[in-house]
């Protein structure tokens, strides 16, 4: 699995695929932060951005190999571990991305004027609901990319359609996440978004069980 | 789409097999390499490192030929060192080592199948399937593709191919099925086809035969192997380079 992951990193960074999702992220950031807004606000935004960004990178990850080298390589080690790297792949990217933008709201936010939170605990907050949105957004690439959708238009569709959804229904662990930033902003209260970080750990694992078993299916 | 297939592939076995085009040669192979699952029915004793060839390797992947087969030694389970060493071996059995720093998208078909058939043979691996993997490749290469695929059988790897070219390999497969309608059926050589030759060879007292070959006791102390005359040269070579060397006595052919 080392090698594979290895593989699959490489494959990531020299195709060139992630700049657009990650300038994404970063125009995302640059429209929705200023310098001195309040923290647990902007870091919410920022966890945010990462649902779309996090789907169509598992979108990079699972369609970036040829056919005939993904079945190499599925011959090797098994089409289900395959799958599997390119999703943890396209997951660890994301993270490095939100880690990035969280570090950056968190210099620049302001927790004392507006808000009266100890910063240590609204990055907490921010790094849970990061996750949070990682892990959703990575559910949705796995579940609106190949395997599961084949035709780039329909899976592009379902990839933008999904994350608005992850960002606008009740119940969605990234809405749950960012919530609680946002209202904790308001109430000047920080609440760490532990169940919507769990919820979303679930639910990433279970879209992506189905993908890699489906992967084994039908390629 | 095929139903009812029951296919032993034994170790050491080469199997050839054929079948009119679209009518599920691809599919069955696919599944022998563990790349699909079959909708019904299993595979077992799949061995832990399989390689796959395919027909077309149009790899548009960011890598030179070296790094691609580096890495992928290491997805089989290679180290970085090792990798490496391999990836320059077999790009350079093929006939491919000037192209080794080339990008995998600037190669020609032909270098692109010859880097396909390398990612394969970096491992040693105990099942090799090639669904056509000699389309495209020159001469010189196609005798290499078949000589690495003898030695693989010698080694106790087994092999599954399919190739249109009917003399591929002819007289060294062990079995030969065809997909007829929804069934794999397996086809008879026709008789005297495949000659054989008897060897007659002598270990250290203990010594152990390589894998994938039989032997009987030779009057005299010695081991009798009877193999293929298409595989003897590798057989042969397996017995010569094995860690505890074999001392050959005979070598003949059989009526």
């Amino acid at each position: 699995m080392t090698g594979l992951l290895r593989y699959q990193c490489a494959l990531l960074l020299r195709s060139q695929r992630w700049i657009a999702p990650l300038l994404l992220y970063a125009a995302f950031l640059a429209a929705g932060v200023r310098p001195g807004d309040p923290l647990l606000d902007s870091l919410g935004f920022a966890a945010a951005g990462l649902v779309p960004v996090t789907a169509w990178l598992v979108r990079v990850c699972v369609t970036n190999e040829p056919a005939a080298a993904r079945d190499c390589a599925a011959a090797a080690v098994g089409p289900v571990r395959v799958h599997a790297a390119a999703l943890l792949t396209a997951l660890g990217g994301a993270l490095l991305a939100g880690a990035a933008g969280t570090a950056a709201v968190l210099l620049i936010g302001d927790s004392g004027r507006a808000e009266h939170v100890d910063p240590g605990d609204a990055a907490l907050a921010g790094v849970l609901a990061a996750l949070a949105c990682a892990l959703t957004g990575a559910a949705v690439g796995a579940l609106c990319s190949r395997p599961l959708l084949r035709s780039t238009g329909v899976a592009v569709l379902a990839g933008g359609l999904g994350s608005l959804l992850a960002w606008g229904i009740a119940g969605s662990p990234a809405r749950s996440a960012v919530t609680a930033l946002v209202e904790g902003s308001r109430a000047q209260a920080v609440t760490l978004p532990v169940a919507a970080f769990a919820g979303a750990l679930a639910l990433a694992c279970g879209a992506g069980a189905v993908a890699c078993l489906v992967s084994a299916r039908r390629g | 789409m095929l139903r009812g297939v029951d296919l032993e592939l034994p170790p050491g076995a080469l199997v050839r097999v054929e079948g009119r085009n679209g009518g599920g040669k691809s599919t069955l192979l696919r599944i022998v390499a563990g790349i699909d699952t079959p909708s019904e029915g299993r595979i077992t004793g799949r061995p832990r490192r399989a390689a796959y060839v395919p027909e077309r390797f149009p790899a548009a992947l960011p890598f030179t030929a070296t790094a691609y087969l580096t890495h992928m030694g290491r997805v089989h389970g290679l180290g970085r060192a090792r990798a490496a060493d391999r990836a320059a071996h077999w790009l350079e059995r093929f006939g491919a080592a000037a192209y080794a720093q080339t990008p995998l998208a600037e190669l020609s078909k032909g270098s692109s199948q010859k880097v396909a058939a390398a990612q394969a043979l970096l491992a040693d691996p105990g099942l090799l399937v090639l669904d056509e993997a000699w389309t495209g490749l020159d001469t010189a290469a196609r005798a290499e593709l078949d000589r690495a695929v003898v030695e693989r059988t010698a080694a106790g790897g087994t092999v599954v191919f399919v190739d249109h070219d009917p003399a591929r390999l002819a007289g060294v497969a062990d079995a030969h099925h065809r997909v007829e309608g929804t069934a794999l059926v397996p086809v008879r050589e026709p008789a005297g086809a495949a000659a054989y030759v008897r060897i007659e060879a002598a270990g250290a007292p203990g010594a152990e035969l390589p894998p994938g070959l039989t032997a009987a006791p030779a009057p005299g102390g010695g081991l009798l192997l009877t193999v293929p005359a298409a595989r003897s040269d590798a057989v042969l070579r397996e017995l010569l380079t094995a860690s505890a060397p074999w001392h050959i006595r005979s070598v003949e052919e059989l009526p």
